[in-house]
């Protein structure tokens, strides 16, 4: 079987400025995939040519085992997306905005844009005009309008762009509920590298238009290096000692000292004995595994600096 | 339901919930409100005077109150007035998708883009004759309730022969103004196009050679430069209807390989 989203060595450049560069990439049917990366970093642009709605200026893009083209019908009955900020038509009630997507996209059934609005939890505005709503629940339109008729395929761009945290969760329950009991596939981007990792089964990272890398989510967590997080009164002072003492990774980072040395990380007790002797005693210490954002930062810096 | 058929739901709606229509044909009214009123002058200019209609010093012009002068003024203001308009409506149309960044939803979905290039067409045309007919039929009764002389049905049925055919020249005219709009992606650039079009039809046609230039055809037809242009020829709505096709082609192409960033 083919697979949902297959890109080989696709580019895009405006001009002189390389927005996306020889990225090919495959996502397995009923696969919920994080496409992360910087603001910036290309992922607008990529979604952009997943769609059909910009032409790469190389390579290929095969949606659902169809070839993205400017030509023919493609797989669009079964693709559902949402891309960058969401839009509507704002003279326009949620209800009939959802009904122009059920009618472009040939769904039969006409009770489908009342259960969309039920399940997005958007039945009190349904008779509201969309131009009033507020970004999260414009936000919710158009993640209503992507999946108003059950798509095999969905393309999110940042789906949790203007929601409140109960929002987030709520999406993201019904996300993982399309991808596990209905076997949906999910391609969704996002900067918010929390966010994907509590959704995606596999996850791409897109740096200066490149993919970078590529892992399972279970793998994210074994590869995030284990550091050795200290406060104390006086941290510069306490990063003076343990430098001195041969812990060159010692670094101050939010009011706290991180220390990366593998002996840091596998004999604290070390690092502790050496405070105390220095008269700066730790009032916390503890082996922490490194933040998905210091990883992701890491990782990007590794790649060709910050952005 | 077709794909046509939904994509031209989905227009009308958005046209019918829009205040444009509303505007538009407001603006269209003037036409014959303002005609309507020469009238009033031109029949009894004394009292037109003394209702402070008319200032003592100003001179009419040397036409007669009659329904061929009304009617004729009808048409040449479908002409000049139907260029503006009708690029409004046109620039509605298609550069709101740009403006409310709806055109990317319009992408990647099993109704193809040509059918939505289609169906804006449609509304675009509908919306354009409805305006002009509706003016026709406010021009009869404002005629009416001035009660000017003249009145003859063939005329009537010619003025409205006229008129249409104007307006449908005028339509042919706004396929470039839906390209335009789409590939500058809002309402402003199809808008200064129609500004550029009045102006240059107006100085080709005053050098003598409205009749090759497209947009100074209607005007030509409508009788504004007098009574129909010897000038015009086969040639003239040749160019005009060559002018549709190629803006008409131009739409299509652009909606179907240009990438579309917002």
């Amino acid at each position: 079987m083919s697979y949902a989203i297959e890109t080989d060595h696709v580019s895009k450049s405006f001009g002189s400025v390389q927005a996306v560069d020889d990225v090919s990439l495959r996502v397995d049917r009923g696969e919920i995939y994080g496409f992360l990366g910087l603001n910036g970093a290309g992922k607008t642009t990529t979604i952009r040519m997943l769609l059909g709605m910009i032409r790469p200026s190389a390579g290929n893009v095969k949606v659902l085992g169809q070839v993205v083209g400017p030509y023919g019908r493609g797989p669009w009955a079964q693709v559902g997306h949402l891309v960058e900020s969401p839009s509507c038509y704002p003279e326009l009630t949620v209800r009939e905005n959802l009904e122009i997507g059920r009618r472009y996209h040939g769904v039969k059934n006409p009770n489908a844009t009342d259960e969309i609005i039920e399940q997005l939890v958007l039945s009190a505005y349904a008779g509201r005009k969309a131009g009033t709503l507020s970004l999260g629940n414009l936000q919710r339109l158009g993640l209503a309008r992507a999946l108003l008729h059950q798509p095999e395929l969905i393309i999110l761009d940042e789906p949790a762009n203007g929601l409140d945290p109960a929002g987030i969760v709520e999406i993201r329950k019904l996300l993982a509920s399309l991808a596990h009991e209905r076997g949906a596939t999910i391609f969704m981007s996002s900067h918010i590298l929390t966010e994907v990792d509590k959704l995606a089964d596999r996850i791409g990272i897109v740096h200066k238009g490149q993919l970078i890398e590529e892992l399972d989510a279970d793998r994210l967590e074994e590869i995030r290096s284990l550091q050795l997080s200290i406060r104390t009164q006086d941290l510069a002072k306490a990063q003076e000692v343990l430098v001195s003492n041969q812990y060159t990774t010692a670094t101050i980072q939010d009011s706290r000292l991180v220390v990366k040395d593998k002996q840091a990380v596998e004999s604290p007790e070390l690092i502790a004995t050496l405070l105390v002797q220095a008269g700066m005693p730790p009032t916390h210490l503890a082996v922490e595994q490194e933040n998905l954002e210091e990883y992701f930062l890491r990782l990007t810096k590794v790649n060709g600096g910050q952005s | 339901m077709n794909s046509f058929a939904a994509a031209l739901w989905a227009e009308t709606l958005k046209a019918r919930r829009s205040s444009t229509p509303l505007l538009t044909a407001i603006g269209f009214m003037l036409a014959p409100l303002t005609a309507g009123l020469f009238m009033i002058i031109m029949k009894d200019p004394e009292r037109a005077r003394d209702m402070g209609l008319l200032s003592t010093k100003a001179q009419l012009a040397m036409t007669t109150a009659e329904w061929g002068t009304f009617l004729g003024m009808l048409t040449q203001a479908v002409a000049i007035g139907g260029l503006i308009l009708f690029s409004i409506v046109t620039s509605w149309v298609f550069g709101r998708e740009f403006s409310d960044r709806t055109a990317k939803d319009l992408m990647a979905l099993p109704t193809s883009r040509e059918t939505i290039v289609s169906a804006k067409l449609v509304v675009v045309s509908v919306w354009s004759f409805a305006a002009t007919i509706f003016i026709y039929v406010l021009a009869l009764l404002i005629g009416n309730l001035v009660d000017i002389p003249g009145w003859t049905v063939a005329l009537a049925a010619q003025t409205f022969r006229d008129v249409l055919a104007t307006a449908g020249m005028l339509l042919l005219l706004m396929t470039p103004v839906a390209f335009i709009a789409s590939l500058g992606r809002g309402y402003l650039p199809p808008l200064g196009w129609a500004v550029l079009t009045i102006f240059l039809s107006q100085i080709i046609a005053a050098l003598g050679w409205g009749d090759w230039f497209p947009w100074s055809v209607p005007a030509l037809f409508s009788g504004v430069i007098g009574p129909r242009s010897a000038q015009l020829g086969m040639h003239s709505y040749v160019v005009i209807f060559l002018t549709g096709l190629v803006g008409l082609a131009a739409t299509y192409g652009y909606w179907r390989t240009a990438d579309q960033t917002k």
